[in-house]
């Protein structure tokens, strides 16, 4: 999910950090703490989906 | 602009500052406009019930002057002693014609009894003998002084003199009456002030067979059939709303009072009216003054263009100044810590809050900062972002 989020910011040559405070701030999660190793919780990538889809219109 | 941000509600509330002050303002050049004109229509009753009072003591005092006058000539009084109606005609005829020429519409000679006949009539020499029933005609029969003041006759509505003429004997010979048409009062104060004026009766004091004959003298129409109470003696103006009076006359303060404001083709008008008193102290009628206002009208809509066109400008120029510095001082730099906070969130760490200054805002500002610096210290000790 993360990947994609990048891969968007890049394609709409957007303010990364910007948009990354966004879903943070939306998310209550710092964007830059998620990793491969970070364990799955399904509230909190409901919420990411959330706001990428209201931030960025992305569908993940 | 956002609904709900504040530089859009502080635009509604100066526009809704803009309305309420200019309806206001409107108001109350409305409200200054109302007043007045109601002060011109007032200072024209005033001016107008002075300029009657004036002329009609000026006319008694001629009238009384001309009864003295008469009565230095013992042939008169001894003439009408005699009932010689000739010889009264042939001494006092040519002196009527000078004096029709001041506006003398009355000169009548009675009887002396004690409910007086008319003797002689010099405005209709060929109707006499008839009793007029007058208050003035008993009451200078019972005090045998002059009598004055206004009062209805065969030859109009007029303000009278009626006194004793007196024999070489200095016996009471009957009466002599002058008489000054009230029609002709209202067009020398028109002449005066360029107000227009009309004069009003109340029919119940005024005997319908005087007014049929007086008509007939002046050869003008009869009009008392026009109203059911009130009939116009005269008016100055063209246009008859000038008499339209639906309350009741006896009701007006003596000193007058101002009526309506109107408008008639191009021109703006107010309307007063007062009253006057009958011999007998009766609210007979009414004298009702138009003055015209239109220049005064037209300067006041002009000057509440000017006052409605600078309120909104001065507003809309306020409006724009003080959005302006709420923008720079507020707005702009809220935007701006909202903007590197969330950048920072974002994982941009190295951009700082600049303080601009110690106000509020600026106290605001350096709390983020803190805040900032803080935030990066803690996630400086974090092993995930120290591999990064």
């Amino acid at each position: 999910m993360r990947m994609r989020v990048e891969e968007k910011i890049k394609t709409d040559n957007l303010d990364a950090m910007a948009v990354k405070g966004k879903l943070g701030l939306k998310t209550g999660m710092l964007i830059a703490l998620i990793s491969a190793n970070t364990p799955d919780k399904p509230e909190s990538i409901a919420k990411f989906k959330l706001a990428a889809k209201e931030i960025l219109n992305l569908s993940l | 602009m956002k609904m709900n941000s504040i530089r859009t509600k502080v635009v509604v509330a100066c526009l809704c500052c803009l309305a309420v002050g200019l309806g206001g303002i409107l108001a109350l050049i409305h409200f200054s406009f109302n007043r007045n004109t109601q002060n011109l229509a007032t200072q024209a009753v005033t001016g107008a019930q002075s300029l009657f009072a004036i002329s009609e003591t000026r006319e008694i005092r001629k009238m009384s002057a001309l009864t003295q006058s008469l009565n230095l000539n013992p042939r008169i009084g001894d003439a009408l002693l005699a009932r010689d109606r000739e010889h009264l005609i042939e001494t006092t005829a040519p002196f009527f014609l000078n004096l029709k020429d001041d506006g003398i519409t009355d000169f009548t000679f009675h009887t002396q009894e004690l409910d007086p006949a008319v003797f002689l009539r010099l405005q209709d020499p060929a109707r006499y003998g008839d009793h007029m029933d007058r208050f003035m005609d008993k009451q200078v029969a019972t005090t045998l002084t002059m009598v004055t003041g206004n009062e209805m006759g065969r030859a109009g509505f007029a303000v009278r003199t009626i006194a004793p003429m007196f024999g070489s004997h200095g016996e009471v010979a009957g009466y002599v009456e002058f008489g000054e048409e009230l029609g002709q009062f209202l067009n020398a104060m028109k002449s005066t002030t360029g107000d227009d004026y009309g004069l009003l009766l109340d029919k119940k004091y005024i005997n319908q067979q005087f007014w049929a004959d007086s008509n007939q003298t002046l050869n003008r129409r009869d009009n008392w059939g026009d109203s059911p109470n009130y009939v116009v003696w005269d008016k100055t103006a063209k246009f008859d709303r000038i008499c339209d009076f639906k309350g009741d006359l006896s009701t007006l303060p003596s000193t007058g009072q101002a009526l309506d404001h109107f408008h008639e083709g191009n021109s703006e008008f107010v309307r007063g009216v007062f009253p006057i008193q009958d011999v007998a102290g009766n609210k007979v009628g009414a004298i009702f003054v138009v003055r015209d206002i239109t220049t005064f009208y037209h300067s006041m809509q002009h000057t509440e263009l000017i006052f409605a066109v600078s309120t909104v400008v001065a507003v809309l120029i306020g409006t724009g100044i003080f959005l302006l510095m709420l923008s720079r001082l507020v707005f702009d730099r809220l935007e701006r810590i909202i903007k590197i906070a969330t950048s920072v969130v974002g994982g941009d760490f190295g951009t700082e809050i600049q303080v601009r200054s110690n106000d509020e805002v600026g106290q605001l500002e350096q709390l983020f900062e803190q805040f900032r610096q803080v935030f990066v210290d803690v996630l400086s000790h974090v092993p995930e972002l120290q591999q990064k």
